[in-house]
């Protein structure tokens, strides 16, 4: 008995230590079975841009935490200035910044490298975004200057720590070509360690990181696509962070849960229907106005739960530079949205089709809609095909009405242009996501793209989305923002309101405090 | 003997050309394009038409059915859409989890419903019987991701014995800690149906000549249970065995989810999800492998087991 005791005391002496040893393993879950490819130029999943996010730089960034350019702040350039156009920019370099893995400085000429590949459609998901850089230039070590055919809005955006503003080390791209994406190279905190296919990516500390060593000394990034299981590996403790289920009664279930904080982040992902104004009978305006009057945001919210989701502003998502926050949506009028449509011609009612996604959270949105819209004598057909059916079919116009749910890099110009220019019209070469044939705001959007004034700029963005909600193109319904819960004593290191990549930004001060 | 197996192996290669055929047409059929699905909802119809020319989605029909075909001759069964990687090596790196996970759980199903049915049989109708029929059909009828998700909440939380996570390697411990929910949850499934063919294989067995002949002469009991009836009743279990070795690898793409194991099934979910054409075939070729495989080593076991059965 006495040998039995010592035994078990002197396990717990043994152990003690360990139990009250700062934990330095960070364990996230993510929602997907498996990465992606891993190349910030092409990545453009939550799953994959989260996990790349943690590896690597901007010329500039956007402080940890924030999602607005209005925090934009150095990071691998100390400083930067534009000619008044603001169609020449030049950047200085941080010097001394090591590449991942012992690839040597970062310097001018990986940064010209690197935005020379986002831009190039071949190698780079994000090209278009880059369209307007005519020459990329290293006039010394330090030194890189960025020209423009014409001034972009918000342009800094583009070069920010985000899709194809990500810079990466040019021997390291060069060297491994197609097999970048299998060690991706980089010069943020955490550097790529191992990937085991369907279970997980681990990340080690850069100790080089230019910010100082990271406080974490690994990251193991762990792909786990069942919801409940996942659910279940934090509730026992092998996941420290995980994605959300994105809804309320996760968000309800999972904050009773000791010890968790659970978080709905920025960018929200905006819900809108978008109707086709070329085909019967959505090309009939008094149709698309009935149909915008019969919506009512307020109880499609209170559905979705208020504190995951919010009301529609605008044609295009909330908070954005440009967006107008009080744009003439239509109120809830069902009386209206029936008498417009008996003036229509359609007294006893109306049949639209919509081939719609079985993705569950969309899904319940297109349901809740089509049973609005009953109530004003519209009776929606809804088609449901499987995720990636939806994405090929909208494409080729075979949905007069197309449910789509999306965030983009927050400034008016990137959601306009890629949902109502009439350049992004599907079907055209340039086709984008314009899925209603919108053609009404064209002279607005354009104008406001090369604008300087950004006085100007935000009246032209003001007026284009009135034009568009008055025209109907868009009927915009609500916005969903983005859950995830971790452990209360892991410290981000900042206050954590959103994050462009979509993952909360890990950094060199994120650290556990027990 | 040899004749039989180059006769199966010239069978199977038919087989395998088939599927390998309805699997090109079928994913192709099947809308979705993998070149919008890769650069994601921001690429501009220009950049997608860049990318399926570099994949080759733009050829004819035909010429791509060539290219697949002389390739797969050669053995190369192409690269990954998705990761650029080869799909045999993507394949070959978690069959290994897929066939532990299939195998442990069926041996636990043979273990467990061998002497279940074997049992039940003997005392035919009496309460013991009854229990194990109905919990048997229960087996059957239990959706299996349910039944996970139970296994899961017992064992992994309220009872924190096991990893929710079950993927863990190394040591013989951790195997043990990883394997044992997810081949429990599905060798549970597979004990049911082996026990219902074992009971009414053994009761045709039992009512024989010779089991009754056995038992004058004065065998006892329970040599002629398990040595004169249960040898003779093999056949139909190792028949419904091997049909449910395949129907098992089917079923384990619900376990590998809800247990978050690497497998082929996760890959093959993936592979759908993303349209990655060929990554699906290459896949679709070795489930044909295995089923065939399978069946060919359960007529091997019938001769095996009964020399009576000739093999020609």
């Amino acid at each position: 008995m006495k040998k039995v005791a010592l035994a078990i005391l002197s396990i717990a002496l043994v152990s003690a230590p360990l139990a009250y040893a700062q934990k330095k393993s960070l364990v996230v879950g993510m929602g997907s079975a498996d990465a992606g490819k891993l190349d910030p130029h092409i990545a453009s999943t939550t799953p994959d841009k989260g996990l790349l996010s943690w590896m690597f730089n901007g010329l500039v960034r956007i402080r940890p935490g924030k999602i607005s350019p209005e925090f934009i702040e150095p990071d691998l350039a100390e400083s930067w200035t534009s000619n008044p156009a603001g169609t020449e920019w030049t950047f200085k370099l941080r010097r001394g910044v090591q590449c991942h893995h012992g690839y040597g400085e970062f310097t001018a000429e990986d940064a010209v490298y690197s935005i020379k590949r986002a831009s190039n459609k071949a190698t780079s998901s994000y090209s278009n975004d880059f369209s307007a850089v005519d020459k990329v230039e290293a006039p010394d070590k330090y030194t890189v200057k960025i020209t423009l055919k014409n001034p972009v809005a918000g342009f800094l955006g583009y070069v920010a720590n985000v899709n194809g503003g990500n810079q990466i080390c040019k021997k390291a791209a060069e060297e491994m070509g197609e097999n970048f994406a299998k060690k991706p190279i980089g010069t943020g905190p955490f550097m790529f360690s191992e990937y085991q296919p369907q279970q997980f990516v681990k990340l080690v500390a850069n100790k080089q990181y230019f910010r100082g060593a990271p406080a974490l000394e690994d990251i193991t990034y762990r792909y786990i696509p069942a919801d409940s299981s996942r659910d279940l590996a934090f509730q026992s403790g092998e996941l420290d962070m995980i994605y959300g289920k994105q809804d309320q009664t996760w968000v309800d279930r999972t904050a009773k849960l000791p010890g968790v904080k659970v978080a709905a982040i920025e960018p929200a992902e905006l819900s809108e229907l978008y109707l086709n104004i070329t085909v019967k009978p959505l090309d009939d305006i008094r149709v698309r106005q009935a149909i915008a009057y019969a919506i009512d945001r307020k109880a499609i919210v209170a559905f979705k739960g208020a504190g995951t989701s919010r009301e529609a502003v605008s044609v295009i998502p909330s908070g954005y530079l440009g967006t107008d926050q009080k744009a003439p949506l239509f109120p809830y009028d069902l009386a209206k949205s029936k008498a417009l449509l008996a003036e229509a011609g359609y007294p006893n009612g109306v049949t639209i089709k919509t081939i719609h996604t079985t993705l569950t959270g969309m899904q319940t949105l297109i349901e809740a809609v089509q049973a609005q819209l009953k109530k004003a004598g519209i009776n929606l057909d809804i088609e449901l095909v499987e995720h990636a059916t939806f994405h090929a079919q909208i494409r080729k116009d075979l949905s007069p009405l197309v449910h789509y749910q999306a965030g983009r890099f927050p400034v008016a110009d990137v959601y306009l242009t890629q949902f109502f220019d009439s350049n992004s019209i599907i079907g055209k070469p340039t086709a984008v996501t314009n899925f209603s044939h919108c053609n009404v705001a064209d002279d607005e959007i354009r104008a406001a793209r090369v604008s300087t004034d950004p006085a100007k700029q935000l009246a032209l963005w003001k007026t284009a989305q009135e034009k568009i909600a008055k025209a109907v193109c868009g009927v915009p319904i609500y916005e969903q923002l983005q859950l995830w819960a971790w452990k209360d004593s892991l410290d981000l290191g900042y206050e954590l309101s959103g994050s462009l990549n979509l993952s909360p930004p890990i950094t060199e001060k994120t650290h556990f405090t027990k | 003997m040899t004749a039989f197996l180059v006769r199966r192996l010239a069978f199977a290669c038919v087989t395998l050309f088939a599927v390998l055929t309805l699997v090109f047409v079928l994913v192709r059929i099947v809308p979705g394009d993998p070149a919008q699905l890769i650069l994601g909802d921001q690429a501009s119809r220009e950049a997608i038409v860049a990318l399926q020319h570099r994949l080759g989605l733009d050829l004819p029909l035909a010429q791509q059915y060539t290219v697949f075909l002389t390739g797969a001759l050669r053995g190369d069964w192409g690269v990954s859409m998705v990761s650029g990687q080869p799909v045999i090596g993507e394949v070959l790196r978690v069959l290994p989890w897929t066939i532990e996970l299939t195998l442990v759980s069926l041996v636990l199903g043979i273990l467990l419903g061998v002497p279940a049915g074997v049992y039940a049989a003997i005392h035919r109708n009496r309460l013991i019987d009854y229990a194990v029929r109905i919990s048997s059909l229960f087996g059957l009828s239990f959706p299996p991701f349910v039944a996970a998700i139970i296994l899961l909440l017992l064992f992994a939380i309220a009872l924190p014995w096991f990893p929710v996570i079950s993927a863990r390697s190394g040591s013989l411990m951790a195997w043990y800690q990883s394997i044992t929910l997810p081949a429990v949850s599905l060798g549970l499934i597979s004990a049911a149906y082996v026990t219902r063919v074992t009971r009414s294989a053994m009761l045709e067995v039992l009512s024989e000549d010779y089991v009754r002949t056995a038992r004058a002469k004065g065998v006892p009991w329970n040599a002629v249970i398990w040595r004169h009836a249960l040898r003779n009743a093999l056949i139909p279990i190792i028949t419904v065995v091997g049909l449910y070795l395949g129907i098992l690898i089917g079923n384990s793409v619900l376990t590998e989810i809800v247990f978050s194991r690497p497998g082929l099934g996760k890959l093959l979910i993936g592979a759908l999800n993303q349209r990655d054409y060929p990554m699906l075939q290459g896949m679709m070729v070795i489930y044909t492998l295995i089923v065939v495989l399978v069946n060919l080593l359960t007529d091997l076991a019938y001769g095996f087991v009964d020399p009576r059965v000739k093999l020609k």
